[in-house]
């Protein structure tokens, strides 16, 4: 090979790689409402973003993939928790996290940054990314069936798409508020009680962690059907 | 043994770099004892993991820059037969550079950060860097135009360095959409590490092993066209396999896809060129531990930037092990075999030199290599079983985060061991690096 034939593949290399990238670059900018719903970034979800960079999250969590990988992704993360979970870990998670393994630090996040931090999430969330991360898409099903046809969601839609941010069962979900299996053995309530303390904790128990859950009448009954169905022995339930 | 008075202002950056690596690796080994163990509620308060990650990351950046500058300075007098354009320039240079980065580390203490992964620095450091970029660039760019004789050399290393700092501009306005935002922060990233990075590498080596070897100049400079040609061809279009799933269009799948996994190729024939002027020598050689490293840097990157690289590059591969330990694992295997085993060959090239130091006592040296380099090998392997054990329990079998994590907490102490031993080599290293002895000539050999 000449000298001139690897300066030849220098510059052809470089300029057409460069020249594929530019016009990809043009055609990202051009198809992003496409991808992304531009016209819902309001002052809130930007004030969101500000919020998610000011406390450096990026640097625990992933979104989108990217950051640090001490804590999980937080691309679907609405969907996983659902806004009064979410408005509970970043404010207290010294309460939330009280028992788990892994410890989120007190940020010092106030009410309308929780709020703010929720419409910038519940934004990310609306990304068309090819469904990922793909652990995470059971909980944007569940979401959007809890919203139209409720009735349609099976045992673990109901479990992991509202409660899994928090409670586990068998393995499933996350385990920080504890498993269904032993919350169904412990409690004492009857149906109406345990709906009521789905949609309101502090009303039924005073003091206790976890926040109101932002679910219809309807969810909640089903919920509560599920977990006292778990007071039954799993050999008789067989 | 120096031609040119202007090369000791290499010394200190090479000196400050060195420093930053020990620090850089210390912070990672906390950052392994927050995974491997529970930590308590009021230390996560006060100082807590994400903090600690963009010490080490920005700690890697400021230590691998500072190498690549002292390295530039080093070696372009002597390509340019001329001394550099103005010292006083490069001293104050290393002071703006040094200063901000001292007081990013400390700001980051105190929560002064702009919370965007690998470039948290606030905006009025970045400032303070821009300024530092531009006078190394204006530095280089005179010198190289006052040089009586132009290489390919000379202008591969400016342009490398220049498209370096303008990438970094990419990195800095307040993005309001989390996609665009990413988009662009692949332009810092990526194209510095598959792009900017290497060729800079590239040239570098170039001139050292031309120095070392003794090979021909036009032989050398045809391989680095050929080389840095198709990093850059590859390299560009190759950001693609960060688009996958950031709500991008289909065809970056494709174009991602198959232009990343060419990446590979070039190194494949850095460690080819490497190894046959390394057989084809015209010089003796002389320190065997500096020879040890031009190897060891052209296979150690092979492995942990091309094929750790291309085992999850394909979207396939990719859609499974995207934001897990996988990463971490590439990660650190890509950053010590492309760069770290870099400005370590730069500094076994020119602090010898610049101490007047013909042969030096490489025990030390020696022992430091191999430490380090098996140590990141198993540290790279013990993340991998951890990604793929994530990977598999928390997308395969559905299990929740926190479970799949206490079942890596194994791995994660496992890493924290061979984390240690991976400290004692850097240590090894870089105290045998600042206190290098020459091996008296005649001595009975």
């Amino acid at each position: 090979m000449t000298g001139k034939t690897a300066r030849l593949i220098f510059w052809l290399g470089t300029l057409s790689s460069a020249a594929i990238f530019l016009w990809m670059t043009y055609d990202f900018h051009r198809l992003l409402p496409t991808y992304t719903k531009v016209d819902q970034l309001s002052d809130e979800v930007v004030a969101g973003k500000r919020v998610w960079h000011k406390y450096n999250c990026n640097d625990c969590h992933t979104i989108l993939g990217f950051g640090g990988y001490y804590a999980p992704d937080m691309t679907k993360a609405f969907y996983r928790l659902g806004e009064t979970n979410i408005d509970s870990i970043v404010m207290h998670p010294e309460e939330v996290y009280r028992n788990s393994f892994r410890k989120m630090p007190h940020l010092g996040v106030t009410e309308p940054e929780a709020k703010q931090l929720v419409s910038f999430l519940k934004w990310v969330g609306t990304i068309d990314n090819r469904h990922w991360p793909p652990q995470d898409e059971k909980y944007v099903k569940a979401y959007k069936l809890r919203e139209t046809r409720a009735q349609q969601l099976n045992k673990v839609d109901i479990v992991l798409g509202t409660c899994g941010g928090c409670h586990s069962f068998e393995n499933q979900g996350r385990n920080v508020a504890g498993d269904f299996n032993d919350i169904a053995k412990r409690i004492s309530y009857d149906r109406e009680t345990l709906i009521r303390y789905i949609l309101n904790p502090q009303a039924v128990k005073p003091g206790i962690g976890m926040p109101p859950q932002n679910v219809s009448r309807e969810t909640a009954g089903l919920i509560a059907d599920f977990v006292l169905s778990l007071k039954i022995p799993r050999e008789v339930r067989r | 043994m120096i031609r040119f008075e202007s090369q000791r202002v290499s010394l200190w950056y090479m000196r400050l770099a060195l420093v930053l690596f020990v620090l850089q690796v210390t912070m990672g080994l906390w950052l392994s004892l927050n995974y491997a163990f529970t930590l308590p509620q009021w230390l996560v308060d006060v100082f807590a993991f994400n903090t600690a990650r963009s010490i080490h990351t920005n700690l890697l950046v400021a230590w691998m820059l500072l190498g690549f500058m002292g390295g530039t300075y080093f070696i372009l007098p002597m390509e340019c037969d001329r001394e550099l354009f103005s010292t006083k320039i490069a001293w104050l240079q290393l002071a703006i550079f040094a200063s901000a980065a001292v007081t990013a580390v400390v700001g980051f203490l105190f929560h002064w950060t702009r919370g965007k992964p690998l470039l948290e620095i606030p905006f009025p450091l970045n400032g303070l860097i821009v300024v530092a970029a531009l006078l190394f660039i204006a530095n280089v760019g005179m010198t190289i135009i006052k040089a009586r004789e132009k290489t390919a050399l000379q202008w591969m290393l400016l342009g490398g360095v220049t498209f370096l700092a303008l990438l970094y501009l990419f990195g800095m306005p307040f993005f309001k959409n989390l996609n665009t935002d990413y988009y662009y922060w692949w332009w810092v990233i990526h194209l510095w590490v598959e792009g900017t990075w290497e060729v800079i590498t590239a040239a570098i080596m170039a001139f050292i092993i031309m120095e070392v070897t003794g090979v021909e100049r036009k032989v050398v400079e045809k391989w680095l066209y050929v080389e840095t040609g198709l990093f850059l061809f590859t390299g560009i279009v190759g950001t693609g396999h960060h688009y996958y799933w950031i709500g991008a269009p289909d065809y970056w799948l494709w174009w991602g896809g198959i232009f990343s996994a060419l990446e590979p190729l070039p190194i494949v024939l850095m460690v080819v060129d490497t190894w046959m002027h390394v057989r084809e020598r015209k010089s003796p050689i002389i320190n065997p531990l500096t020879w040890t490293y031009i190897i060891g840097l052209a296979i150690y990157h092979l492995v942990g930037a091309g094929l750790w690289g291309f085992m999850h590059t394909l979207p396939p591969v990719n859609y499974y092990t995207h934001g897990s330990q996988v990463t971490v694992s590439h990660g650190h295997l890509a950053f010590f075999g492309a760069y770290g085993l870099l400005n370590l060959t730069i500094f076994y090239f020119a602090l010898p030199r610049l101490k007047n130091i013909r042969r030096y006592r490489d025990t030390a040296g020696q022992w430091g290599f191999w430490i380090m380099s098996i140590a990141m090998f198993l540290l790279g392997l013990t993340f991998g079983v951890a990604g793929i054990l994530q990977t598999y329990l928390e997308r395969f079998l559905d299990i929740g985060y926190s479970t799949a994590h206490i079942t890596m907490m194994l791995w994660f102490r496992i890493a924290f061991g061979i984390g240690l031993i991976f400290l004692g080599g850097v240590l090894t290293t870089v105290w045998h690096l600042f206190t290098l002895k020459p091996i008296e000539e005649g001595a009975a050999e």
